[in-house]
Parts: structure tokens; sequence; C-alpha cells
């Protein structure tokens, strides 16, 4: 990196917490390298985050809720009402999974905007595509697996092709045009929702990060807007990570609602 | 001044940004003036035209972000 070379060491040093670093080295199996770094140790610490707010707030549930209660019966009703409700009663098996995505993502990408020293190495699991990727590819899977379970293969493959109303002799050359552009959006529905998700969060973390390093490296008069311009980008990376939080949700639902009613 | 594969990278990449930012400039812009004239019009729907209008924020901002995807990767990986 020629920031390095040239001299800019405190920027360089500023986006350490973009770096994986191995905590506990496991040998490789094959092509599967389970070693524990920082990025599995922040996985774990956000579901364990996830799983400890929704296990106190259910134990402790009274008449009267408490701050917790109510936050967590929020994102409940959320999740149940405004998300999955647009399946309707079909939809009552996906609440869980839509309820763990949206609070997952956003505890890690809040988890993800503290500023740690460098003694904890800190890491936000989100600004990796593999773990969005997985995420999506979860979702693409459940998608692809209720389309057919419910329609079966031959049915489901039909939703691909020509719409129904179209005469028998156009729609076979249709067909030509129609399955190509359907199975390329199909494929590209994962493939965004985990961009979306990466490039928001690393952006973000990116202009913070650089513009920390820049206050470090000249440290001058400058020093005072440019603080005000990061405290300014962590609210609005606040704003960003439940937005992001809501769209992939939101967009998870679109996809396995259109995958249950499969036909056009 | 040696024109070879790194510096093509990074020219690729500040082009590749700077263009990539006028769709959904205008994008963004239009969906926000529509939503606000919807808002004027009925006040009262203003939760659900900003549910609307959150969602189309987002999506157009992927679009942006495809491009800064694009662009990193032509300046941290060519070399």
């Amino acid at each position: 990196m020629t920031l390095a070379e040239t001299g800019g060491s405190k920027i360089v040093e500023a986006l350490h917490e973009l770096n994986v670093q191995t905590i506990v080295k496991i040998p490789k199996i094959g092509p599967v390298d389970l070693s524990i770094t920082n990025a599995v140790v922040y996985m774990w610490f956000s579901a364990f985050v996830v799983f400890i707010l929704f296990y106190i707030a259910a134990r402790r549930s009274r008449k009267e809720p408490d701050k917790l209660q109510t936050f967590a019966e929020i994102a409940l009703n959320f999740a149940t009402g405004h998300l999955t409700g647009q399946i309707g009663e079909k939809g009552k098996k996906y609440y869980y999974l839509i309820l763990t995505i949206f609070t997952y993502i956003f505890i890690t990408n809040l988890i993800g905007l503290i500023p740690k020293p460098e003694l904890f190495k800190p890491y936000t699991p989100t600004a990796n595509i593999n773990v969005t990727a997985a995420m999506a590819i979860v979702v693409f899977v459940v998608t692809q697996f209720q389309g057919v379970k419910r329609h079966g293969l031959r049915g489901y493959a039909k939703a691909f092709t020509t719409p129904s109303g179209v005469p028998k002799a156009l729609a076979g050359p249709l067909n030509i045009i129609f399955v190509p552009v359907h199975v390329m959006g199909e494929m590209f529905k994962p493939l965004s929702l985990s961009v979306r998700l990466f490039a928001n969060t690393i952006a973000g973390h990116l202009i913070i990060l650089v513009m920390l390093g820049l206050l470090l490296q000249y440290a001058n008069i400058i020093i005072l807007p440019t603080a005000l311009f990061v405290i300014i980008m962590t609210a609005f990376e606040i704003f960003i990570a439940f937005i992001q939080a809501y769209i992939f949700s939101l967009l998870s639902v679109v996809y396995i609602e259109s995958a249950i009613y499969a036909g056009h | 001044m040696a024109f070879d594969a790194a510096s093509a990278g990074s020219l690729a990449a500040g082009v590749a940004m700077g263009f990539a930012t006028i769709g959904p400039g205008i994008g963004i812009g239009i969906l926000t003036g529509h939503a606000c004239e919807a808002v004027a019009r009925q006040p009262e729907a203003s939760g659900d035209i900003r549910t609307v209008f959150i969602i189309g924020l987002a999506l157009a901002e992927a679009l942006a972000l495809y491009a800064f995807v694009i662009a990193i990767i032509l300046l941290f990986v060519v070399r």
C-alpha cells in the first residue's frame, strides 16, 4: 500500500479495525480453515448478546413491561406484524428466522460502531463479505426449498417460463428471453442482499477510520472540523445500521413470499 | 509517467466511483421529491410513505455501493 511507503503510517494504523487477526490457530482441514479469529469471536459475542437480550426479557416479563421487555416486544411485533405479516398465514414459520436476521444484523453493526482499543482486536463481522454472503445464502436456500416444496419441481420451473396468458405459438420462442432473465434475476437476489449489507457497512467504517487516521497523522488546526465530521458520520452510521437490517429482513420476506406464491 | 496496471486501476476506480453516483443521486432526489409531495398532500399517511421511501432509498443506495465494491477491488487487488 503506497500510503505506508509515503509515511502515512498512522492512517494505516487507524485501519486496524478492518483486519482479520487469528487468535487461536487451528490447522487447515483441506480447504477449510477453522481458526478462531477476532471475526469469529465478535460473531459469537453478537449472537450471545442477542440471545441474552431476549432471554432476560422473556424471563423477567411482568404485566407492566420495563424497558427491556418493551424493546423485545417492539422487535417481536415488528418482525411478526410488519415484516412477516406480508406473507399472511403461511408466513408464521418464518417469524423466528426474520426476527433473528434483523436483530443479529442490527446488534452486530451497533457493536461494531463502538470505538474499541487495539487490545480488543475490534472487528465488525458484517464488514466481511463471507458473513453477509452466508446469511444471504441461508435466505436463498430457504426460498428455493420452499418454492420447490410447495409447487413441486415442475411447477416451480414453470414460474420461470412465459406467463400463462400468452398464445402457445408465441410462448415457445419467448421462453428464450424469459428463462435466462428470470434465472439471472434469481441469482442476483442473494448477491445483491449480501453486497448491499457488506458495502454499506464497510463504506461507513472506511470513511470514519480514514478520517480518524488523517486526524492522527496531520494533527494541526484541522482537528476540530474533522472530529465533528467523524461524530456526525458515526451518528449517521447508527441510522444506516438500522436501515440495512430492516432492508435485509424486508427483502428476505419479499423473496420468501414470492417463492411461496410462485404463480404469475 | 508509467501507465502500468496499478495506475490504470487507480484511475479506473476514481472514474467508476464518479460515474456511479450520478444515477442513484438523481434517483434518490426524485424519490425524496415525490415522498415530500405525497406527505404534503396527505399528512396522515406519512408513516406508510416513510416506509416506502426508506425501502426505495436503500435499494437506490445499493447501486452506488456496487460500484464502490468494484472501485475497492480495483484499488487494492490490481497490482
